[in-house]
């Protein structure tokens, strides 16, 4: 049921994006009879902010680019999510041969042992002792039981023996030994399976502990938001770029002020990342409940949320920085050549963050880099997935990381106001902040 | 001159350079009105601050009586020096984006872009991307995108640099219909031909400052007397050089105008002509657009 609304949402998510693209492409109409009448003055809600935001949404989303992005990054989270549920449920089969007889109980008890130590059994008959010896040396048995009383394996007990072997061999015989003896004591066949199926107490910890489903999902969300802070910034520089070396932006400055371009470029590349990561957590929740993964057990949803925030969070505080550097540079080797210095506590905050992600507690460093906003979208949702964050301690990395977003925005917009007009070599920082328009 | 954008004043300094210097014209509705200058005189940071691209020291634009504000500038047209159009963006989605953001509906914005891209030739491009159109297309594309809302105002930054004759006649015909509805036009270009053809007023500046304008026609009566000589076998006009009492203005074609000094006698150059060789034209003549320039620029 869950993943048919899962289902239904990305469908409708897909849905409306396809007819928005499309509507886009229709509308180009033909053979008008003449200027129209104005109505200046007729607005968006958001004013040329939302134009401008809804230009490059467009915009990207119909770009090849966006597409080919986004089945990648499909491709990446149906196989982070499939392939430990292969690995997990081809459990190793042991092959058991039988010289003489066993009973229906004995068969049973045999083949309850081998599933409780997470074997597939398979119970061939022997013609005799000797065959029997024979396979065992082709490994085309791994134990062998004979009358019932006695286990054969290849070299008994030994270090030759592999794991497989000789723990499978063990528990085998230790149910068939405990069966015997219930059967000496005169316990019926129903009392013994009973007894057959009994199983260890759970264990449980004093202190709850997030398991590893929470720990693997919160190195996919790394990996996501370095991914997709990556992709989007990269967009936000080159995009403010284009439009100051195609002089567009005059054009648009021409009507609009700096802070609605900037801010509607910043806010619908943002919408886009937003949209794409949305289809892949869809998608991955959806493909999880299908194939019964465990990567979305326990703790995990919360992890998915926290790393979806840090995710929004970290365009907001970085996109600002990349649009200035964007707005200083002419030409593309000057726009990589200034990315790589901003890149830097991205590549930090994702290094130290993943080299942290094992089982264990997070270290005071990985702590301090939590509420740090350059470095928290890395450290945060770490801590989430470990356990080791309280509610309020998460609100305030939050409360921090928008202040900071804010103070960059307000500097960022100075720098783009200055910087974008100015064409014919790269602008220095300097040049910038002594110098008006 | 008296009309609704007003330049009061202008001053912009970069650095050392002098930009604006205290520079003041008007713009009336109804007519052409050419910017001219020599490269660097400021013309363009002028323009940009109309638009407010560029701060200013000192002075202010005035649009109606008023310091010009955003939402008078919703109401303008402009046409950047350097072309500027999304290269990776449909030409009709372009410039109905463009209509958008000065205040019109969508179906008011593809309307007029499509009468507009319709009006410049260039309708069957609609579904192409900037870029793969031709420097004369782009052109037009960007003219349609400076009067897709219908704006009250035309500022065209060398508009017909770089076309053919077609694309100059179709955009010289939009300026002149622009105008004769009532629109103000102010185009800046260094084709003084083109200028003269299409402008009932000029502005010429030099360094930042107003050094002559006026209406077309006024201007080319004023002036010192200038003759336009025709010597067959003479095409460089070298029999006029260092002839007394005349200033060689220009030579084109064969033809050699000279502008006579208060005190010079026409007699004399006929008769300097008459020697070089068979005279084919010698006639009296109003001063060129061109001629004008080059005496308010070069004194």
């Amino acid at each position: 049921m869950k993943s048919l609304v899962y289902a239904l949402v990305a469908v409708v998510v897909v849905l409306a994006l396809l007819r928005r693209v499309r509507a886009g492409r229709r509308s180009q109409p033909h053979d008008l009879p003449g200027p129209v009448a104005r109505t200046l003055g007729n607005r968006r809600p958001l004013g040329d902010t939302g134009l401008v935001a809804a230009r490059e949404v467009h915009e990207r989303l119909r770009g090849r680019f966006f597409r080919v992005i986004t089945l990648i990054l499909l491709a990446v989270v149906a196989a982070a999510i499939v392939i430990p549920t292969l690995h997990s449920s081809s459990r190793p089969v042991v092959r058991v041969g039988v010289v003489g007889t066993l009973s229906a109980t004995q068969r049973a008890t045999v083949a309850a042992a081998l599933a409780h130590t997470r074997f597939d059994g398979l119970i061939t008959a022997q013609r005799d002792i000797a065959d029997a010896r024979a396979d065992l040396r082709a490994h085309r048995v791994t134990v062998v039981i004979e009358g019932g009383r006695t286990l054969l394996v290849e070299t008994a007990a030994s270090a030759s023996g592999s794991t497989t072997t000789m723990t499978a061999a063990t528990a085998i015989a230790t149910a068939l030994g405990l069966e015997n003896a219930l059967h000496a004591a005169g316990v019926s066949a129903s009392q013994a399976a009973v007894i057959a199926r009994a199983r260890p107490l759970p264990i449980h910890g004093a202190a709850a502990r997030p398991g590893g489903a929470a720990r693997g999902t919160s190195v996919i969300g790394l990996v996501f938001i370095f991914i997709l802070l990556t992709q989007y910034l990269t967009w936000t520089l080159f995009g403010v770029m284009e439009e100051k070396t195609s002089r567009v932006v005059e054009v648009l400055l021409a009507t609009v002020r700096p802070i609605q371009l900037l801010g509607g470029k910043v806010l619908g590349i943002g919408l886009v990342a937003l949209l794409q990561a949305g289809l892949v957590v869809v998608f991955a929740l959806v493909l999880a409940d299908a194939v019964g993964s465990d990567l979305l057990e326990g703790t995990a949803p919360t992890v998915v949320a926290a790393s979806l925030l840090w995710l929004v969070l970290a365009y907001a505080f970085y996109s600002w920085v990349f649009a200035a550097a964007g707005s200083m540079a002419e030409r593309q080797d000057q726009a990589q050549s200034m990315s790589l210095p901003l890149s830097v506590p991205i590549i930090f905050g994702y290094v130290v963050g993943l080299a942290n992600s094992g089982p264990g507690p997070a270290s005071l460093f990985v702590k301090v880099l939590a509420y740090l906003p350059p470095t928290a979208p890395f450290a945060m949702p770490l801590l989430v997935a470990k356990g080791e964050v309280t509610w309020w301690a998460l609100l305030a990395a939050v409360v921090l990381s928008i202040g900071s977003t804010i103070a960059v925005a307000r500097f960022a917009a100075v720098v783009y106001e200055r910087a974008v007009l100015r064409t014919g070599h790269r602008i220095r920082l300097r040049e910038v902040l002594t110098q008006q328009r | 001159m008296q009309g609704p954008l007003e330049l009061l004043g202008l001053s912009r300094r970069f650095g050392s350079l002098v930009a604006l210097d205290d520079l003041s014209f008007t713009v009336p509705r109804g007519r052409v009105t050419g910017f001219l200058g020599p490269n660097g005189a400021g013309k363009t940071t002028t323009m940009r601050a109309i638009f407010g691209l560029t701060e200013l020291d000192g002075g202010t634009v005035r649009w109606n009586g008023s310091a010009v504000g955003a939402a008078d500038r919703r109401r303008f047209g402009y046409m950047p020096e350097e072309r500027g159009l999304y290269p990776g963006m449909l030409v009709g989605e372009q410039v109905r984006y463009l209509g958008r953001l000065h205040g019109l509906s969508d179906h008011e914005a593809a309307m007029a872009a499509a009468h507009w891209l319709e009006r410049l030739g260039v309708v069957d491009r609609s579904s192409s991307k900037v870029e793969a159109l031709s420097h004369g297309n782009q052109q037009r594309v960007q003219l349609a995108a400076a009067l897709v809302h219908d704006p009250e105002l035309l500022v065209l930054d060398e508009p017909m640099a770089g076309l053919d004759p077609t694309g100059v006649d179709a955009i010289g015909e939009v300026l002149i219909e622009q105008a004769r509805a009532g629109r103000c036009v102010l185009f800046s270009s260094h084709q003084l031909d083109l200028v003269e053809d299409l402008c009932e007023l000029v502005v010429i500046i030099d360094h930042g400052r107003v050094v002559t304008s006026g209406e077309v026609g006024e201007l080319e009566r004023g002036g010192a007397p200038r003759l336009s000589v025709r010597v067959e076998g003479d095409r460089d006009g070298t029999w006029a050089q260092g002839l007394p009492g005349v200033d060689v203005s220009e030579v084109k074609g064969g033809a050699v105008r000279l502008v006579l000094h208060p005190d010079a006698d026409s007699d004399v150059v006929l008769d300097a002509a008459r020697r070089a060789g068979r005279v084919l034209e010698f006639a009296f003549a109003r001063r060129r657009l061109s001629e004008v320039f080059r005496e308010a620029v070069h004194g």
